[in-house]
């Protein structure tokens, strides 16, 4: 059990830190790199110029590392300088001890040979002898001038010797020189020479010393580069982490937020300790997330009473359907009483019928029909509104329609006066549609025809043109005004008030015709000439489509 | 030959009566009912001829006794004359759809549904 929670706890951390590598997982909650991470988020400034920040820091300390190098080469020339003018300063010192060699030898050859000539190659190794000296003293420490004073000291001295040998020569006092050279020369040679001996040996305790500075100076020189070196890759990775990170660990938060906002949780928030650009562009998604959850809550309100609405709405449908479903049946009820009884006495089931009785009867019956039609075209009408009105397709002749309007109506041209004329191509091919409501509308439309002509003609006569029935109702009646012409096929439209009381009707009949029309897919439309006459045409597809 | 027995099954008491006083003269006879249930009873209890079905009925709906006695072998033959309302369109097709030999809407002309009556029954 315990082990469990220890588990998922850790996966909880794990998901937690969003996959971050275990190493930078522990330098950035184990070490004060994350409180570092942290203060540098903090500080109020941008990106760009922290980074330019630790950029300049870094080139500083290149720039003193390379300032350390160039000194540390200035001082290594001037050293090798010191070096070779020791070297020189040797070499002459040995100069110095070879002149005086062949001053020895050429005194030696002066005293075998009892020649003058070699007096003369003396004086020229000892003015060698003295020019080396003056240059080396010029370039000697006070220490090797005390010394080449006293070398000089002990040439002059050698140089007397020579000018009395040279002199005992010229006397012919040879034992006298002789012992001039065992004795005085001899020593003060041995003299120069421990003299120089001493010379070269400070030159070489200088040259010692010169060699141990240089190489303490090249050992602090790699030291104190090596330091700037290491002190600057370390500063570089360390502002590369802190900056870095400083700005990764609020992106992989805005990116944790985002994905939450896509999956759709809209109260997920994001808080970051940064004070730059990520810091503001945290607030923004903050604000943005809070503000898509105010719009999905709104959106929601919204959907939900937009469904409450719909639900109430199809169930006022559903009644209005039902409704109109019982009125038809309750008002058709009593009309079937009312005409049934009436066509049954007209028909002498009760026995005769009186003649004064005959009109009566008559009028009941015709005015009972009058109302069967007004409720039939107030159902139809609300049943469009309702939207339940549907077109019961089916083949049929357009002929059949044609004749059972004309049958229909034969009697009340008649009763008019008007000559009443059908025309229908008979090789019209077979059409597909509501007969019954195409039936109606023709009805309606010669109906009214007859109704508004006094004397004249009423005709109906139908043809295909390409793909479409165009059926039309022409009559020679009293005619549509200009002003009324748009507005015969809107509901409860008449003409004038006058029109109604002399013609009857409700005004229903064209809007429920242009309705049936258009349900069909067709479209109906009227010519009128004030006086003259109307025609009414209405255009159906042949074969009506199957409404999906 | 035995007379022609028609059943009329309506609730309005007075479409009851155009059929009744229509049928008197003739000699067909004329047995009512007055609901869907009471219908099925009368159909099961004897035979009719002719059905006369209103479709807006109390308690079972006239298409739904069309279809229970279309269902039963014994009166799956009985020609059934349905009596729309004409109330929504469709009506005539569900009356056919349902088992009806024929149907008439409301209101009928009286002259027109002996026609029928008659058509109906001179082919028995």
């Amino acid at each position: 059990m315990r082990r469990f929670t220890r588990a998922s706890a850790a996966r909880n951390e794990a998901s937690g830190r969003d996959g971050l590598s275990r190493g930078v997982s522990f330098l950035l909650t184990r070490t004060p790199l994350g409180s570092l991470v942290g203060w540098v988020a903090r500080v109020p400034a941008s990106v760009h110029t922290k980074l330019l920040a630790a950029f300049l820091v870094i080139t500083a300390l290149f720039i003193a590392m390379a300032a350390v190098s160039l000194d540390t080469i200035a001082r290594t020339a001037q050293q090798s300088r010191k070096m070779h003018e020791a070297h020189e300063r040797v070499e002459w010192s040995q100069q110095i001890d070879h002149a005086l060699a062949r001053q020895m030898h050429f005194t030696a050859l002066a005293l075998l040979l009892r020649d003058e000539a070699s007096v003369a190659r003396i004086l020229r190794e000892n003015n060698r002898f003295n020019g080396t000296l003056a240059r080396r003293e010029v370039v000697g420490t006070e220490e090797e001038r005390d010394l080449i004073q006293q070398i000089r000291g002990r040439q002059d001295g050698v140089m007397n010797a020579v000018a009395d040998i040279a002199n005992a020569i010229r006397d012919g006092k040879l034992d006298e020189a002789r012992a001039e050279l065992l004795g005085r020369q001899e020593r003060a040679y041995e003299e120069i020479e421990a003299l120089v001996a001493r010379l070269v040996e400070v030159e070489n305790r200088y040259m010692l010393d010169l060699k141990q500075a240089v190489e303490t100076a090249n050992f602090r020189s790699i030291v104190l580069t090596a330091c700037f070196a290491g002190a600057a890759i370390a500063l570089a990775l360390l502002c590369g982490f802190v900056i870095s990170w400083s700005c990764l660990l609020p992106l992989r938060k805005a990116q944790e937020f985002l994905g939450a906002v896509s999956a759709g949780d809209f109260t997920a928030t994001i808080t970051v300790p940064n004070r730059d650009e990520f810091g503001a562009q945290a607030a923004r998604l903050n604000r943005m997330s809070g503000e898509l959850g105010r719009l999905m809550d709104e959106q929601q309100r919204a959907a939900a009473s937009l469904r409450a609405l719909n639900t109430s709405l199809e169930r006022a449908s559903r009644a209005k359907s039902e409704f109109l479903a019982n009125m038809s049946h309750e008002l058709r009820t009593p009309m079937n009483a009312i005409l049934g009884f009436t066509e049954m006495l007209r028909d002498g089931l009760y026995g005769d019928v009186p003649d004064e009785l005959k009109e009566p009867l008559a009028d009941i019956h015709t005015n009972g029909r009058h109302l069967l039609g007004l409720i039939n075209d107030v159902l139809d009408l609300s049943k469009i509104e309702a939207g339940r009105m549907d077109l019961t397709l089916q083949e049929y002749a357009v002929q059949d329609v044609v004749d059972s309007v004309r049958v229909s109506l034969r009697s009340l041209a008649l009763e008019r006066g008007l000559e009443f004329a059908t025309k229908v191509p008979p090789e019209l091919p077979i059409a597909y549609g509501d007969a019954k409501r195409i039936t109606q509308c023709l009805m309606n439309l010669a109906g009214n025809a007859l109704k508004f002509t006094r004397q004249g003609r009423v005709e109906i006569a139908v043809e295909l043109q390409g793909d479409e029935l165009i059926y039309r109702v022409a009559d020679t009646g009293i005619g549509i005004s200009r002003d009324e012409l748009g507005k015969v096929f809107d509901e409860f439209r008449q003409a004038d008030a006058a029109v109604t009381r002399e013609f009857g009707g409700t005004g229903l009949g064209l809007s429920i015709t242009k309705r049936f029309i258009e349900m069909h897919g067709g479209r109906i439309w009227v010519e009128s000439e004030p006086g003259e006459g109307s025609t009414f045409w209405f255009a159906v597809p042949l074969r009506v489509e199957v409404a999906a | 030959m035995r007379d022609a027995t028609v059943l009329y099954v309506e609730d309005n008491e007075y479409n009851r009566k155009i059929v009744r006083q229509l049928l008197m003269r003739t000699s067909y006879r004329l047995r009512e009912a007055v609901d869907g249930e009471a219908a099925l009873g009368m159909v099961r209890e004897e035979r009719p001829d002719l059905i006369l079905m209103d479709v807006q009925l109390p308690k079972m709906s006239g298409l739904d006794v069309t279809r229970a006695l279309r269902g039963d072998p014994a009166t799956a033959d009985v020609p059934i004359i349905v009596v729309t309302s004409f109330a929504l369109s469709g009506d005539e097709q569900r009356a056919m759809a349902a088992g009806a030999s024929a149907y008439i809407a409301k209101p009928y002309s009286p002259r027109d549904l002996l026609a029928l009556i008659h058509t109906f029954l001179a082919e028995r």
